[in-house]
This record gives structure tokens, C-alpha cells and sequence, in this order.
């Protein structure tokens, strides 16, 4: 299936956050390699030996940060072959902690702080990654705007859960505090109408109105 | 005499390692880890110049410039950024940003511009009290 204007949107979005925070590490890295240049320098110039101390945590930090730099570029390989299949079997939960780390920068940037709670046995359905994984964003851009409307720079706490009945996986995103969610405020436009019907799920919203959970569709009747 | 410095970035190891490397050259560096910190610092203490992130939680780099602008017109505000595309640019620079580099900078450059900073920086504080010996002697027949 050819990715949709949203779909291209999506990528370019967590592309952007995702090269953003790689562009941080790679100046962190750039400016110990700097501090080490610095303490030879000092050493040729001025006789001043270099501390083998602040050489070894120099390194050290140099050594994490390639680490990190290697997570990030990890994760952005996943999120690039989510492509590859129209239809796998994907874990919800795995979509849900990759969506996460992706859109680390982009949640702290609107000052919302994710919760996951992990599934109690595993939550998996049969359908196109990429299309999962945009779904799990919007769910989240969703409730992060519902939480926002009329308050602008406050934390926004989410909660993700996983449903527990293995016929029908499901996974639920409940916010602390914020207006009440109603159905038909869900989801309304068409593209997000599709996004569901791709990845064949559908919503319901919670009882206490604090929420709502995607869940998928039972199988067709032949 | 050392040109005093506020670094503003949200990553705290790159705020270690920048103000280690610019103390060594010389300089007195703050540091704030988002904008509304920086503005805080701000308001209590004065700088040559300013090098902040462009993108960071909360408010971001185009907002803290047009409230330091806005509250001090007189800082010289250095943005360092991921990508430095040409509209974001323009649009910092009309704003009174006085220049914008791409990390991972070169700290040889961002000194050099530091230094231009402060001496900008003076010109204007020194045509600010030009033009105020020049208003009391006006008002009062000098």
C-alpha cells in the first residue's frame, strides 16, 4: 500500500526529532574529543601532564555517548524497516516502547510524561507496522491535545495499558487529569478514520471518560 | 577582561563540557537547562552574550529570543542549532538574533563570535547612554 500524505508527515516528524537528538550527541562527542585536544595542548605547550584520570572519564563519557548515538541510530533503522511487510505480526507493546524512544524529543517538548505499563502476556495482532505505529502516535498527539485545550504549558501525564484478553488485544491510553474524552471527538477526520480501518481497530472510550483504548476488530464471519 | 557568558541548552552533559572548554579559555560561563531558567537568570544578572539551543522543551529558541529581546534589547544572543535551515535563519535574525551555528560547533568560531558579541554589545550600551546625556541635557539646557 503507498504511504498517504499523514503517513509521510509521520516519518518526517519522528525523522526530524529522532536526526535532532543524534545532531546533540555527535556535539557532545565533538566537544569531549575537543576537552582532550585541549589537555594536550596544555600538556605540549605548558609541561602541564595530563591527568590519566581525566583522560579515562573523558573516554568513558565518549564510550557512552557512541552508545547512545548507536541506540538512536538502532531504533531509527526499526522505525525505517517498519516498512517492509504490508502485514506482519507485530506485539503492541514493542510498537508501543519503540513509538516512545522515538518520540522521546517530541514528548518532552510538549511536556508529556509517559507512563507504560507493561503487559502481563504478550499483546500481539497481524498487521502493517508502520501503519501500528502511526496509529500509536496519533493516539498520543490526541490526548496530549485533548489535555492542552485551554491550558498551554503544563505536564501532561499518559498512561498506557495493554488489554489482557488474547482474542481481542487492546491497548488503552488514559490521561490523569483534562476534560472528559467522548467518542465522537475521537478519530473524526479521514484520514484517521483510514489509519483504524488499516490497521483494522477500533475505539472504544473508558467509562470514567478518562480515556480511550484501541482495540481490534473481532474476526470476520465467513 | 573575560567576556561573561549565559549557555542555554537542555542536554546538561553538553552544558558541562562547553562551559569546562570555554572557562579554560577564559571566559565566565552560567548555565540555565531551559529558556524560562535562563530568563530567570536574566533578570538578576547581566551577560555579554547569550548562546542558547534553538529547539528546547517547554520554550523554544524563536520564543526565549523574542523575550529577551522584548526585556533586553541590548543582549547579543549567539542560537546553536541542529539544522540551520534558511528560514529558520531569517526568521531569528529579524527577530535580533546577532548570529546562528550549527552544532556540532566549532569552539574557535563561537569564541570569535563571543568576542564580536561583546563589543557589539558595548556599542550599544555606550549609544544608550549617549543618547541619555544628550536627553537630560536637552530637558534641562545644557
Amino acid at each position: 500500500m503507498s504511504p498517504s500524505k499523514n503517513d509521510i508527515q509521520f516519518f518526517g516528524t519522528l525523522s526530524a526529532a529522532m536526526t535532532h537528538d543524534m545532531k546533540n550527541c555527535l556535539a557532545i562527542i565533538n566537544e569531549n574529543a575537543g576537552l582532550l585536544t585541549d589537555l594536550a595542548v596544555k600538556a605540549q605547550d605548558r609541561a602541564i601532564p595530563v591527568d590519566p584520570l581525566k583522560a579515562a572519564i573523558i573516554s568513558e563519557k565518549i564510550g557512552k555517548l557512541v552508545a547512545r548515538a548507536d541506540d538512536m541510530i538502532k531504533r531509527f533503522n526499526r522505525f525505517a524497516h517498519s516498512m517492509d511487510y504490508d502485514k506482519e505480526t507485530v506485539d503492541l507493546e514493542e510498537a508501543v516502547d519503540l513509538v516512545a524512544r522515538l518520540a522521546e524529543r517530541i514528548f518532552r517538548q510538549d511536556r508529556i510524561r509517559l507512563t507504560v505499563i507493561p503487559a502481563s502476556a504478550p499483546c500481539r495482532i497481524h498487521a502493517s507496522r508502520f501503519a501500528l505505529l502511526h496509529l500509536i502516535y496519533r493516539a498520543m498527539d490526541i490526548l496530549c491535545r485533548h489535555q492542552a485545550e485551554g491550558t498551554s504549558d503544563i505536564e501532561k501525564p499518559v498512561t498506557v495499558r495493554f488489554g489482557t484478553d488474547p482474542n481481542m488485544p487492546e491497548i488503552c491510553f488514559t490521561q490523569d487529569s483534562g476534560p472528559e474524552i467522548k467518542l465522537e471527538s475521537l478519530f473524526t477526520s479521514p484520514e484517521d478514520q483510514a489509519l483504524l480501518a488499516r490497521v483494522n481497530m477500533n475505539i472504544r472510550t473508558m467509562d470514567s471518560g478518562a480515556g480511550f483504548c484501541l482495540n481490534t476488530l473481532p474476526p470476520a464471519r465467513e | 577582561m573575560s567576556e561573561k557568558v549565559l549557555l542555554v541548552d537542555d542536554e546538561k552533559d553538553f552544558l558541562d563540557i562547553m562551559s569546562e572548554r570555554m572557562e579554560a579559555r577564559g571566559m565566565t560561563v552560567k548555565t540555565a537547562e531551559s529558556a524560562d531558567q535562563a530568563l530567570k537568570i536574566l533578570e538578576k544578572e547581566s551577560f555579554d552574550a547569550i548562546v542558547m539551543d534553538f529547539k528546547m522543551p517547554g520554550m523554544d529558541g524563536i520564543q526565549a529570543l523574542k523575550n529577551i529581546k522584548t526585556r533586553k534589547p541590548e543582549l547579543q544572543i549567539i542560537l546553536l542549532t541542529g539544522y540551520a535551515t534558511v528560514e529558520k535563519t531569517v526568521e531569528a535574525m529579524k527577530i535580533g538574533a546577532t548570529d546562528l551555528l550549527e552544532k556540532p560547533a566549532d569552539l574557535e568560531a563561537l569564541a570569535a563570535k563571543i568576542k564580536q558579541a561583546k563589543a557589539e554589545k558595548m556599542l550599544l550600551v555606550e549609544k544608550k547612554t549617549e543618547d541619555k546625556i544628550k536627553d537630560i541635557l536637552k530637558r534641562f539646557g545644557g
